[in-house]
Order: C-alpha cells, then structure tokens, then sequence
C-alpha cells in the first residue's frame, strides 16, 4: 500500500520531511506513526494506514513534499 | 473542556504532562483539554531551527537557562516565569482539520484575550499576535491523528530582554514586547490566566462551531488506534 502526504490545510502550505520515525525493512503496525511532516509552525506525524514491512521510502529527511505525493511503500 | 493550570514548571515537566494527556486523548481516555503554565526560564527549539539563531550562547549559560528541542513546529524562542503558555490539547478529527486554520484559532484567541486586557493586539501578516510592529505571542505546535499538543507563549509581566539574545522564530530584526510594557504596570497572573482560559473556551466554540454542530459530543469520544 503506499502511503501519500494527505491534505494538511487549504492553504498549501510548503511542507518538508523532518522524522522518520522507521526506516526501510522495518515491521511497522497500523496507526503507528511513520513520519513527521512539518509546515511553518506545526509539525504533524502522518500514521501508517496498514500494517507490514516498510518496503520503500521515497523521501528524505529535509525534503519537501507536495500533497498527494507518495512518501512511502508498506507491504 | 478540562483546564488544567500547572503554575510554574519546568518544560520537561510540562511537556510529559502534555504528551501523557495527548497519549490518552488520542485513546479517548481524555476529554479535550487546555493546559497553562508559566515556565522556569528555558530556550526551547522548534522542527525548524538552526542554532545560529541563538545570538548570544554565553547569556543563558552565564544565567544557567536549560535548552531543550522539542518537536513542536517553528524556530527558537524563550520562556520565562511572567509569560503565559497555553497547550491546548484538542481532538480535531471530527472538526475541521485544517493545520492553518487551528493556528489562525490560535493567534486569535490570543489577541481577542489580550484586546480584553487592554492591549491592542492583532494579526499581522507573519505568524504571531503582535502589538504595534512588536511581537507579543509566539505559535508551534504539533499534532498527531489530528489531536494537538504544543500551542502558543504570550509575553505578560515577563523579561523580553532575553529575546535579544535569540533571532525569535527565527526571523533577524524583530521586536518583542509584552503585555507590562504596553500597559506600563504589571498584570495580575492569576486574572490574566482566567482571561484567557475563558476567551479560549469561547473562541473555539464559535470558530469550530459548524462541526460540533454536525457531529455533535459523541464523535469527540471515538477510540482510534
């Protein structure tokens, strides 16, 4: 399943990756956080929508992100 | 809404009381929840901080003023005992879920708290309340499934000459006030709480209105993972 950035507010703030919480090869369960994502002034940490193995993690901490992008692949 | 006023803390102290109520907020254990406090003097960073913008390291140490990194949203600030923090911890999966808009209920709040104590506060168009060019609050938070902890430091009665030390939310050249300087007194703590406490309950009754009113208290209440 891949996980994309959700909509975080409707005014298209720039968003940028500061947390991986797991990296590639991790177990992870559904709910668990993932990854943090911060704008100006929030951070907000995006849960896992399923549980499995982390198979691919398409960004990098520092990177910016726009909403809908994949950010990660969980088997 | 549960208040919860922990007089003076240590941020670590506050923040483990923050994230124990997040933790069951997100469980449903919790209704939602405002915390304030007053902190022992502290420079703390945001996601978004460079330690560059600490102008003057040797200040604090000289003055022996902890640093913590902390995982709320934005830059560098300061809080000392005089400056009012409010944590709101508040259940927004069923409300409108909209980061922008919770800091804008945020900055809100604030300045309508601060217009009721005399200080005229507003918007500007960067991030903050601001009293005539100067900065007086102070925003970062964060969220986690839609709940949110951190929140935002508002200038009372406190020392803003600390903030010389620090580019504050990392932005050069700006002003600091607070609430004592504009007035030219100091404030009661305990009224100025009250005031506060009582704007917010209202505040985020009226901004988020339209979805309590679609979903009513139960949805407040569901348990997710």
């Amino acid at each position: 399943m891949e996980l994309r950035l959700p909509e975080l507010s409707e005014n298209n703030d720039d968003v940028v990756i500061t947390k991986w919480h797991f990296g590639e090869n991790d177990f992870i369960k559904e709910g668990e956080d993932l990854v943090e994502v911060t704008t100006d002034k929030a951070t907000f940490d995006i849960p896992a929508p399923c549980g499995g193995k982390i198979k691919k993690i398409y960004k990098s901490e520092g990177d910016s992100i726009k909403v809908n992008e994949i950010l990660a692949e969980i088997n | 809404m549960k208040i919860l006023d922990l007089g003076l803390t240590r941020y670590r102290e506050a923040l483990k009381v923050q994230e124990d109520l997040l933790h069951k907020r997100i469980a449903g254990l919790e209704d939602d929840c405002l915390i304030v406090t007053e902190h022992r003097a502290v420079v703390t960073f945001g996601r978004l901080t460079g330690e560059n913008n600490v102008l003057d390291k040797r200040y604090f140490e000289d003055r022996c003023v902890d640093f913590e990194y902390t995982s709320r949203g934005g830059n560098v600030t300061y809080h000392s005992p005089g400056q009012v923090l409010l944590y709101p911890i508040v259940d927004l999966e069923d409300k409108k879920k909209d980061v922008s808009f919770y800091i804008d209920f945020l900055e809100k709040t604030v300045s309508n708290s601060l217009n009721v104590l005399g200080v005229s506060a507003e918007r500007g168009e960067r991030r903050g309340v601001w009293v005539g060019g100067k900065k007086i609050a102070f925003t970062g938070v964060g969220f986690k499934k839609w709940v949110t902890y951190h929140g935002v430091s508002v200038n009372i009665n406190n020392d803003i000459d600390a903030f010389l030390k620090i580019n504050p939310c990392g932005e050069k050249d700006i002003l600091v006030t607070s609430a004592k300087e504009v007035l030219g007194k100091e404030l009661d703590m305990a009224r100025v709480k009250n005031i506060f406490i009582e704007q917010f309950i209202k505040d985020f009754k009226e901004e988020y209105k339209r979805q309590d009113f679609i979903y009513g208290a139960k949805a407040s209440r569901v348990i997710r993972k």
